[in-house]
């Protein structure tokens, strides 16, 4: 469908050479540093100088090299087979989750946009809003029966407390409630937005060519706005991956219910806050890192991200 | 659309309303009610106004109300890094996606790398760099690592990359404008809906951010709202009654309204933002 938009013909730039051929090519190329090297030096400065101090000390501890010791110490922490146990879990649970009521909110939403759309994206959005110790007082009387407005959701699963609620199975089932909660709305209103930005003469022609709703979301719309669902699918891997808000806010409402190193992030900031060892919880970091940025190749390789031109992406 | 399936649509719209939209009504509510009126009382009741501005001026006592102060400060924080992002974000996202040069899969790559690397590791090398500069405890240890904003690149880059046209920077190299020249009158025009998108995250991001203004900032009148509202909870057990000093009167309404006073910008920024966003300025852009 791509073709439909770009209509550049490719005769164009040598049928017409601009006036100043020579030197062109040098221009184009001091343009470009100039748009994205500031942005660069910021990328150095405060995105890899403390990556890369993170990696050093991962490996060196006060100033000589400790070999894999502070990974070795990691990997073997009784805590952190429980960690990533259940982070797999609430990953199994929340993406696919998260992904289906992300897609099918933002495509109904735009199947047939008013003001009433803006309304319920502010809405979607409100959870997301609630950060630090007001989310920990929500979502503990959220899942309170004796409090909560969804009491009888709660009671349907057999919940009669917080404490119910925060205990064994249903724990997980909660965390999941609240990650989909909170993270949901940012992303309807990114993939609203890309659906809002497609040329319209695309869609208008599918409807002309008679396609139903249905069809035009599956064929048209999906295919167009790939990319940000596969921007959608890497993020909230990563950030599910490193699960840390949800945990820590519904055990600071209610102590000793949560272990504070039910996530592998958790445990990350454990090792930094409390016991003072950066090295490790550097290593934990970095390993985390390693498992989203390959999740990330998968995806930016399978649906061709990087792509400049439409046709590359074939 | 039949009637069947705008009925099945407005049902799951409303269906997913009920389930964001019930957990902000209820805490909407919970400042106009007493502590004890939480727990007891029907989960959706109304209490009183008075008891709001109960619950505002006992957090307003707070350090001779502290709390305006950190409002301000967390309005200058975020608006001075999300002012940086802006210009630092679009112009590289719109290299990126319309330029092929070398080094760009280098800087798309690292930038994904560092956007997704979990911030536990990323903070204290911050802040041992701040402190080699000597801007720990400054606006400037807060304000700089927050406009360095990969997400916000990678928003224009997307955006650039599947709606501005090449034949429409073809057009204007042909009219002889330069390289900055296209991207200043061509496609920062037409980005204006992602633009406020940038913004709009970036603000979100700014103003929620806890970890770094924490470790970066120790004086508390440099505090950010977040920060000093934390910070203020806490020592009161507002939200956990086994800690914390009993002469202040902070519990759960306070809690509530100092949330409420938290997310209040998030909501009218948003709102600003959908202003741009609905208004679809791309449409017909190719056909001029």
């Amino acid at each position: 469908m791509k073709t439909l938009t770009t209509s550049r013909p490719p005769a164009l730039t040598n049928a017409a050479p601009p006036p100043s051929r020579r030197g062109r090519r040098p221009a184009r190329a001091t343009a470009v540093w100039i748009l994205v090297g500031p942005y660069t030096l910021f990328l150095a400065l405060f995105g890899l100088a403390p990556a890369g101090y993170a990696l050093w000390t991962s490996f060196v501890d006060n100033g000589s090299f400790s070999g894999g010791r502070d990974w070795a110490a990691v990997f073997h922490d009784y805590r952190l087979g429980d960690a990533a146990a259940h982070v797999t879990t609430y990953l199994l649970l929340w993406l696919p989750i998260l992904l289906l009521m992300v897609l099918s909110l933002a495509f109904t939403l735009h199947a047939r946009p008013g003001r009433t759309t803006s309304t319920l994206q502010l809405v979607y959005y409100l959870p997301g809003a609630v950060t630090g110790s007001a989310a920990a007082l929500l979502w503990l009387f959220m899942v309170s029966p004796d409090t909560s407005p969804f009491s009888p959701l709660l009671r349907l699963m057999d919940i009669e407390s917080a404490t119910d609620a925060l205990s064994g199975g249903n724990l997980i089932a909660v965390l999941t409630v609240m990650g989909v909660a909170v993270h949901a709305g940012g992303w309807i209103v990114v993939l609203y937005g890309a659906l809002n930005a497609l040329p319209k003469d695309v869609l208008e022609a599918a409807q002309v060519d008679g396609a139903s709703a249905w069809r035009t979301m599956w064929h048209v719309k999906l295919p167009m706005v790939r990319t940000y669902v596969a921007f959608v699918l890497i993020s909230s891997f990563a950030s599910g991956s490193q699960v840390f808000v949800e945990p820590t806010v519904l055990s600071t409402s209610a102590p000793g219910q949560i272990s504070p190193t039910w996530s592998v992030n958790q445990l990350a900031y454990v090792y930094a806050t409390q016991d003072g060892d950066f090295g490790k919880a550097a290593a934990l970091s970095l390993a985390m890192l390693a498992v989203g940025v390959l999740a990330a190749w998968i995806v930016i390789t399978r649906t061709h991200m990087y792509a400049t031109h439409p046709s590359d992406s074939r | 659309m039949t009637a069947l399936s705008r009925g099945a649509r407005a049902l799951f719209l409303l269906g997913a309303a009920v389930f964001f939209g019930l957990p902000l009504l209820w805490l909407l509510l919970a400042p106009t009610r007493t502590a004890d009126d939480l727990t007891t009382g029907s989960p959706l009741g109304f209490g009183s106004l008075g008891n709001v501005g109960d619950a505002w001026s006992h957090l307003t006592s707070y350090n001779d109300g502290e709390i305006t102060l950190w409002i301000g400060n967390s309005i200058l924080y975020a608006a001075a890094s999300v002012a940086l992002a802006l210009a630092l974000c679009v112009p590289a996202g719109y290299a990126l996606a319309k330029h092929a040069f070398a080094g760009r899969r280098a800087v798309l790559t690292l930038s994904i790398v560092t956007m997704i690397l979990p911030p536990a590791a990323l903070v204290l090398p911050l802040y041992l760099e701040m402190s080699a500069i000597n801007l720990t405890g400054t606006v400037w240890s807060v304000i700089l690592p927050l406009s360095f904003y990969p997400f916000g690149v990678y928003l224009a880059f997307l955006h650039f990359q599947a709606n501005l046209p090449d034949s429409l920077l073809d057009a204007g190299r042909v009219d002889g404008a330069s390289e900055l020249r296209l991207f200043w009158s061509v496609a920062l025009p037409l980005a204006r809906p992602a633009v406020a998108l940038i913004a709009f995250f970036g603000f979100v991001r700014c103003w929620t951010d806890f970890f770094l203004p924490f470790v970066m900032l120790s004086d508390d009148r440099t505090f950010t709202l977040q920060l000093g509202l934390m910070s203020l909870l806490q020592s009161t057990g507002a939200v956990n009654n086994s800690s914390g000093f009993a002469d202040l009167d902070i519990h759960q309404p306070e809690a509530a309204l100092a949330g409420l006073v938290a997310c209040a910008p998030l909501l009218i920024g948003f709102v600003l933002a959908q202003r741009f966003l609905r208004t679809g300025l791309l449409a017909g852009a190719e056909k001029g």
